[in-house]
């Protein structure tokens, strides 16, 4: 007991230091850095607009000191103007460390410095997973092997630009899936199983929907709505679709097939079919609950959007046309693949488990 | 997107059957309900307030439906319930530090037609946003713990309540490993093409990880992930309470 509470102190203090590190570290920024000293209003606007929004402009002053570069200790004034909503624009508060950009003679603000709130936020997951006895190693090894896995798949991306996207998330989804399985369930022949109904399921639920989706010629499905609009569209879509729904899938599979072996060893010469319909049953209970993790998820994404068509006077039915359609289908989508997972997995599983001694 | 509606709604009858009926109902409440808090919200009511109150209404839609014994209900519900609040608590100051609502340069293209001054609190928002992105993920963890629980304690109904923790957290091992993944995966999905436009941007480093909509995807992941791992103590606590009471009250008999 004694032991952990030292190891639990260590970490805090290690977290602790990393972010009171991070929040100093304007040094390493090329651009100017200015900690914010203090801001005054000097106007307020209160207006409304044609959709009958009402919004305050904020002008306010800030003044403030450079923390780097050569100028270093200098003060600088600057004005900023804000709507009090704060959708792109953005209210300044004395002791912000704001990074700069400038222009000639002129400083204009860029972005808040966010890297020590940022860090501060993983310490607190960090220290939590200390407080409690998980096994953190395992845990640890899986993320960070599929971030690397991640930040490759980014790097190829922008190297080949993006006309081997779909081919490249397959590959990527093959190597995350397969790692986050192997951590959790060892590399044991259950795990190949797990590995096998996932790779399954999400490929004929893809095929499926691919199917669905050009028999219709993409009706209700509005492509060139995808983030940023990048290209090409329905790769775009196809990648966002399986990353998403992976990880769900993944779980969905690992819960059917552990309990079916748990079964198989309580009753030894249980059936196939028997094993089947138990796979069944259980996978029935677990729909629900995916659909909804993937519902909010999604539909959190685009909050902002939402709101933002509907305040500007637009018909509850074109914003959700305008900003929901592709989350819908990518729902869709999911749900089948979460729908089809249960009888795929209980085959597979039912298959492999009787032809096995315990 | 009909063609996709009929095949999942074909798909989950032939799978689940009757109880695929009760999963519609759910599933449509809960969209009804969302529906409900956006316009809500467009509306001018208090984000904060409102979504505490949807949350609410998904949370006892989202367990209660799904979860046929009542006792791992009602400690899934009440879990589920504490960890929203936590939630809030962790996420509102977070978010005021970060300055990481509304939307960032790289929409831009998006938001020409608008009138910017919308009159939402885009700030307000952000942490709806995590709170609602946190729900599902928050009633499964809570819901998948507490049966688990219930399960050994069924089976083992002596267990002092250092072994009810202990069970717990090897229950929640599992559930918290998946949990994680499919979090990280959500993440690799939404930021994909946002490390591409900002490759394009010739963004540095220093840009990268001050990047407020990076920030806010980064935050929502790791605020979630705590409410997962807070899950487990918490189920178990109330677990074992649970048990100390039906012990007691059978000396009392």
């Amino acid at each position: 007991m004694k032991k952990n509470m030292i190891r639990i102190l260590i970490v805090v203090l290690l977290v602790l230091t990393a972010t009171i590190i991070t929040h100093f570290d304007s040094f390493m920024y090329g651009n100017p850095v200015m900690k914010i000293q203090q801001s005054k209003v000097v106007s307020k606007d209160k207006s409304t607009d044609e959709y009958k929004n009402t919004d305050t402009q904020v002008s306010q002053k800030l003044t403030g000191m450079l923390l780097n570069t050569s100028k270093k200790g200098q003060r600088v004034t600057l004005k900023n103007s804000y709507y009090e909503s704060q959708l792109i624009d953005q209210k300044y508060r004395s002791g912000q460390q704001v990074i700069l950009a400038k222009s000639g003679k002129h400083y204009s603000i860029k972005n808040v410095k966010r890297d020590t709130v940022l860090v501060f936020g993983l310490g607190l997951v960090v220290i939590l997973l200390f407080c409690m006895k998980f096994s953190r190693a395992k845990l640890l090894i899986s993320v960070l092997l599929n971030l690397l896995v991640y930040y490759g798949f980014i790097k190829l991306l922008i190297h080949n630009s993006n006309n081997y996207l779909l081919i490249m998330t397959v590959i990527t989804s093959l190597l995350i899936s397969g790692i986050a399985l192997l951590v959790i369930l060892g590399p044991t022949s259950d795990a190949l199983m797990a590995y096998l109904s996932t790779v399954c399921a999400t490929t004929l639920a893809i095929l499926l929907s691919v199917l669905l989706l050009k028999l219709s010629g993409n009706s209700g499905v509005h492509l060139e709505l995808t983030d940023f609009g990048l290209q090409p569209y329905f790769s775009v879509f196809l990648s966002q679709v399986i990353f998403s729904v992976l990880g769900v899938i993944l779980d969905e599979t690992m819960d059917i097939s552990s309990s079916l072996i748990e079964m198989k060893k309580e009753v030894n010469d249980v059936k196939e079919s028997a094993l089947f319909k138990a796979g069944i049953n259980i996978g029935r209970e677990l729909i629900g609950p995916l659909i909804n993790i993937l519902l909010f998820i999604v539909i959190a994404e685009h909050l902002n959007l939402i709101l933002l068509y509907l305040s500007n006077g637009n018909s509850i039915g074109y914003t959700f046309t305008m900003t929901l359609s592709l989350g819908f289908a990518q729902l869709l989508i999911s749900a089948i693949g979460i729908v089809l997972t249960v009888p795929i997995t209980s085959f597979i599983a039912s298959k492999i488990i009787t032809r096995r001694a315990y | 997107m009909l063609f996709l509606l009929g095949a999942f709604v074909v798909l989950l009858l032939m799978v689940a059957g009757s109880r695929g009926f009760t999963l519609l109902f759910g599933l449509a409440i809960n969209l009804v309900s969302i529906v409900a808090l956006l316009i809500l919200i467009a509306d001018g009511f208090n984000v904060l307030i409102t979504t505490a109150i949807i949350a609410l209404i998904i949370l006892i839609v989202a367990i209660y439906m799904n979860v046929e014994n009542a006792n791992t209900a009602n400690i899934a519900f009440k879990t589920s319930i504490l960890i929203v609040v936590i939630i809030l608590l962790i996420t509102i100051p977070l978010e005021f530090w970060a300055s990481a609502q509304g939307m960032g340069m790289e929409n831009q293209e998006d938001l020409e037609a608008f009138s910017l001054a919308a009159g939402v609190s885009f700030p307000q928002l952000a942490i709806a946003i995590i709170v609602v992105n946190s729900l599902g993920v928050i009633s499964e963890t809570s819901v998948a713990i507490s049966s688990g629980l219930n399960e050994i304690i069924l089976s083992k109904p002596t267990l002092t309540p250092k072994e009810v923790f202990s069970d717990g957290f090897s229950v929640g091992n599992k559930i918290l490993s998946t949990q994680t993944n499919t979090l990280l995966f959500n993440f690799f999905s939404s930021t994909f093409p946002l490390f591409f436009l900002m490759n394009s941007l010739n963004y540095k480093f220093t840009d990268i990880i001050n990047d407020k909509l990076l920030v806010a995807e980064i935050l929502t992941m790791l605020i979630c992930a705590v409410g997962v791992i807070l899950t487990v103590p918490i189920t178990a606590y109330f677990v074992y309470r649970g048990v100390g009471k039906k012990t007691s009250n059978s000396v009392d008999n």
